[in-house]
């Protein structure tokens, strides 16, 4: 308690005023004062009893820093004096100040802004209490490790399993046509089926209203009901609290809104969350695959599943009980379900292993750190060379009696000043960057429906920032401060610039030099790879037609159509759009090249292969298309013929594949004329009776994938995107192509309609340009960092050798001998980092190839660009200083001092 | 003539012969407090008068003793100090202590060989 209090008034007295020191100074005057007269009256002449007095009293300079120790807190204080020193001589050479900050705060907020990045896809934990125990079930195959479920087979693992505090099930988030009010045309808004206990296993409990109740759950079709998702009773109920209890429309079936979902809680996702909810047993309104069952079939496989695991059951307990359950249900269903396993899975191991987004962020963030690194070893050059110029001062002060360790302090306060100010930039720039990423959110999802860019500058990344500050502080002052205090006093007092064991010195500067050249090379090495690898990309297999395509997405089941009545649609429609004035061609396809939507995929079997022992069925993606498609998109048909009117429903069913697929499964035959069939060996025949050229379909990286078409007439599906081929701006067809719809249907919603050039330019051209440019903004950073820094190198060694020059000019060396002798220096260390930074830059090509490319050989070219590029660069930056040392007349040099 | 043998005075010690010097005296400015100090020791206690000075503070501020100016024997200002309530409270707790602590050690120094068997 008493210790406590006098903390604080020493505290407040280490800030506050001088008149305590005025006071003692008073007492002491006094105190001598009265013992002097004392031995006045003791007989002592006036002389003597001063002295006297003084001597009893004791060492008063002593004694009063005794005194100061008590009254403040000297540790404290002597920080504060070194930070008021420090903020001093920054304030001095603001050239170099606002240039330090400026290096390390783009350092910092690269690395911020790409860590935001990694952070939103592989690290920050679902918004959902105790998230660490909530893990992802999956059904695991030969092809892959994240097979999802049906929901029988949910229901299966919901019961059978006691590794969990509930187990939860959600489909794909989907458009939905909704409406609030039930007379208006629907809009298409992105909704999500999940199980009964969703929101009660995740914690989660709605902001307004209730989450859903078990009984709601159980009968198909019964409850109809809806959770809202937060951002969209925001946007469409203008967070309205009477929402509860209201009807709105939902693909054409009336739900009551129950509760709202909270702030919190956006949903699980990482990109975007779920306008709204609705249970599983709506699936009816919800599913995706009309052809099947959803409550029935064990193979209408729509549902992923998470738990939440009990206290101390460990992953692997819960791993192998689900594996034990997916033997189960090997054994009982081997027609649907052979060879197939199932895994438990982390968070961290379902961010990781389903896709490899991810793997961008890291390439971004092992970059950032990088640049980083670049502009820490140049930061630590400028302050070494500047603790090289104070010399003088330093070895005054040590002279003077300075304490090592108090100097090593203030000049490391200088560099935590740096660090502070440069983290506060860097939180700036990452904000910058992270708005930047945001600005494009409408380029990389051209879509309707609720996503967007998650990543952001949130808590966790701005603690990131302080401490990456407080690291680069320490990396970047430390070596300064350690060596300029190991001063050797004596010649550190006789001048400013001599340097004796000079050679030692100077070697910790050049290996900064050789670290900044060689990652910078690294950098820029990884921003060509990037750019080249990309526009490689960008050249093979995407050779179909972009422009003058209009595109826009329907879905009769957002106005309750059945199948027969989809059909009819889709006929008059399709009838009618090809009537319309300057509509060149019309198609209706299921998925749209580039277009954003996951593709389906298609179990099968090729008839007369052999198939290997332990598979029994193969998978390819597919497409539904209608007779046009291949024309109107200009996918060259390489053998055999397209679809044709007469492929109806009851004729032999048919089916086009790609060359891929053809290579694969007929490598030496004319795949014309085989047959497959679809499920298993038993499943429906198609026979192939044509091969089109294989593009890409999803994205630029993609390898060359098997492709199976089949004809709309044969395989209905409800959500079709018609596309048409216009003389002119395909935007200007909208008017008239939703005249026609609403002749057919007054509510039937287009949704996704836009120029199909946009959308592909946006998808596989503007959005990777997004990454390129970071890695190319990357890479620029660092060479710029690095012609600074060996600039400064150079300078500094000219400058210091000033006199050595002068002499030597004297004694008649040329300029030309100079020059050499001030760039050989440069040139050696340049050599050095570029031998580092072509390994690194091996190294950087290798990880990346691995993981995004897979293009697997050297890119010497990208290496014959930037190899000369940094060269050049970093020659000019030592030749300037060079030449001026070249011209140093050697009266002045000689005068100098 | 032999130098008389004085003794080194801890810091604690001094700060609580301040305090019941002060408890004694009442109010006393700080060269006061040292010749009190000086003449009950007997001189046998040799310090630099101005050490006390520190100890004061650190008193102060921990509030067991107060300060203020006043006018001195010689018609200057000097600083008064005095003990305070949770002083006084302090010299009784402290000087309970020093009387158990002296009687302990005094009670080791008349034991002899025997009385330990």
């Amino acid at each position: 308690m008493k210790s406590l209090r006098r903390f604080f008034t020493r505290l407040s007295s280490s800030v506050t005023s001088r008149e305590q020191e005025e006071r003692l100074r008073e007492e002491i005057a006094q105190h001598i004062a009265l013992q002097t007269d004392e031995n006045l009256r003791a007989g002592l002449s006036q002389a003597e009893a001063r002295r006297q007095a003084m001597l009893k009293f004791g060492g008063v300079e002593a004694m009063k820093q005794d005194y100061r120790a008590e009254r403040r807190l000297p540790l404290l204080e002597n920080l504060f004096q070194d930070f008021r020193f420090a903020l001093r001589s920054l304030h001095r050479t603001p050239g170099l100040t606002v240039f330090v900050i400026i290096t390390l705060a783009l350092g910092i907020g690269m690395v911020a802004a790409t860590f935001s990045m990694m952070d939103a896809m592989v690290f920050r934990p679902y918004p959902v209490p105790r998230s660490s125990d909530v893990v992802t079930l999956a059904g695991t195959t030969r092809d892959s490790s994240f097979e999802d479920f049906s929901y029988r087979e949910y229901l299966d693992i919901r019961d059978k399993t006691a590794s969990y505090d509930g187990v939860i099930a959600c489909g794909y988030m989907q458009e939905v046509g909704f409406s609030a009010d039930p007379r208006a045309t629907p809009r298409v808004r992105g909704g999500m089926m999940v199980s009964g206990n969703y929101f009660r296993v995740l914690g989660v409990e709605p902001r307004l209203g209730r989450g859903f109740r078990q009984d709601e759950d159980q009968v198909p079709g019964r409850n109809a009901v809806v959770v809202l998702g937060p951002g969209f009773w925001k946007r469409e109920f203008a967070s309205d609290p009477s929402v509860i209890g209201r009807k709105v429309r939902l693909n054409g079936a009336h739900f009551t809104v129950i509760g709202v979902a909270p702030e919190f809680f956006p949903g699980l996702l990482i990109f975007g969350g779920p306008d709204f909810y609705v249970p599983l047993a709506m699936a009816r309104v919800l599913s995706t695959n009309p052809q099947k069952n959803f409550f029935e079939d064990r193979d209408d496989r729509e549902l992923q599943v998470k738990a939440r695991l009990k206290a101390g059951v460990t992953l692997r307990q819960a791993g192998n009980e689900l594996a034990v359950l997916a033997k189960t249900f090997e054994l009982e269903y081997p027609n649907l379900n052979h060879t197939r396993g199932a895994a438990v899975y982390t968070q961290f191991q379902q961010r990781t292993l389903e896709n490899g987004n991810w793997r961008f962020s890291v390439i971004f963030v092992t970059l950032a750190l990088a640049v980083l690194l670049v502009a820490c070893t140049n930061v630590a050059g400028l302050l070494l060379s500047r603790a090289r110029a104070r010399t003088r001062e330093i070895a005054v002060r040590l002279a003077l009696g300075a304490a090592r360790f108090r100097l090593i302090r203030l000049l490391l306060a200088e560099s935590l000043i740096f660090a502070c100010l440069g983290g506060l930039g860097g939180i700036a720039i990452g904000c910058g960057v992270i708005a930047w990423f945001q600005s494009k959110r409408n380029i990389v999802f051209m879509t309707d429906l609720p996503v967007g860019v998650p990543f952001e500058m949130d808590t966790r990344i701005l603690a990131m920032c302080i401490a990456l500050s407080a690291l680069s502080a320490l990396l970047c002052g430390l070596a300064p401060a350690l060596q300029s205090t190991r001063t050797d006093l004596v010649n550190g007092l006789k001048s400013a610039d001599v340097d004796i064991p000079g050679r030692k010195r100077l070697w910790g500067r050049s290996m900064l030099v050789v670290a900044q050249v060689s990652t910078s090379l690294m950098l820029l090495t990884a921003s060509f790879l990037m750019a080249r690898s990309f526009q490689r990309s960008m050249l093979s297999n995407t050779d179909f037609v972009k422009d003058h395509l209009l595109i826009s997405s329907f879905d009769p089941r957002f106005e309750q159509y059945n199948a027969a009545q989809t059909k009819q649609f889709y006929k008059l429609f399709a009838e009618r759009v090809r009537q319309m004035p300057g509509v060149q061609g019309a198609t209706l396809m299921h998925f749209v090249p580039f277009g954003q939507e996951g593709i389906d995929a298609v179990a099968f079997v090729p008839e007369g292969f052999v198939m290997p022992r332990d598979r029994a069925i193969f998978s390819s993606a597919m497409d539904t298309v209608d007779e046009e498609y291949f024309k109107t998109i200009s996918i060259p048909l390489l053998r055999g013929r397209g679809f044709l009117a007469s492929d109806t429903a009851d004729s032999p069913r048919v089916a086009v594949v790609n060359d891929q697929f053809a290579k694969h499964y007929w490598p030496n035959a004319d795949p014309v004329g085989k047959h497959i069939r679809f499920d298993n060996a038993s499943g429906v025949r198609l026979e192939i009776v044509g091969v089109a050229r294989t593009i890409k379909y999803q994205d630029n990286r993609e390898r060359p994938m098997d492709m199976v078409y089949v004809p709309l007439a044969q395989h209905p599906v409800s959500r079709m995107t018609l596309m048409l081929r216009s003389s002119g701006d395909p935007l200007q067809l909208i008017p008239p192509l939703k005249d026609i719809v609403r002749a057919l249907d007054v509510n039937m919603p287009m949704f996704q309609t836009r120029s199909y050039e946009e959308l592909y330019l946006n998808w596989a051209v503007r959005a990777p340009q997004v990454g390129v440019d970071l890695v190319g903004a990357m890479g620029a950073v660092g060479l710029v960092l690095t012609i600074v820094g060996l600039y400064g190198l150079i300078a500094y060694n000219v400058s210091r050798r000033t006199r050595e020059i002068g002499i030597r000019v004297a004694l008649g060396a040329g300029r030309n001998t100079v020059l050499r002798l001030v760039m050989g220096k440069g040139l050696v260390l340049v050599s050095i980092g570029t031998i580092f930074g072509l390994l690194m830059g091996f190294g950087i090509e290798r990880a990346m190839n691995a993981m995004l490319f897979d293009a697997g050989h050297v890119d010497l070219v990208a290496y014959l660009i930037v190899v000369p590029l940094l060269l050049a660069a970093t020659m000019l930056a030592a030749y300037i200083p060079a030449r001026r040392a070249a011209h140093i007349s050697p009266i002045q040099a000689l005068r100098y001092e | 003539m032999a130098p008389k043998h004085k003794t080194d005075v801890l810091q604690g010690t001094l700060a609580l012969m301040v305090l019941k010097t002060l408890d004694v005296l009442g109010p006393v400015h700080g060269y006061g407090l040292a010749r009190r100090i000086e003449q009950i020791s007997g001189d046998l206690l040799a310090i630099n008068q101005g050490t006390l000075y520190p100890v004061l503070l650190k008193l102060e501020q921990e509030g067991v003793i107060a300060s203020e100016w006043g006018a001195s024997e010689n018609n200057r200002r000097a600083r008064y100090y005095r003990l305070t309530r949770e002083g006084r409270k302090a010299l009784q707790a402290e000087a309970h202590d020093w009387e158990q602590t002296a009687a302990i050690i005094a009670r080791f120094f008349k034991a002899k060989a025997e009385d330990l068997t």
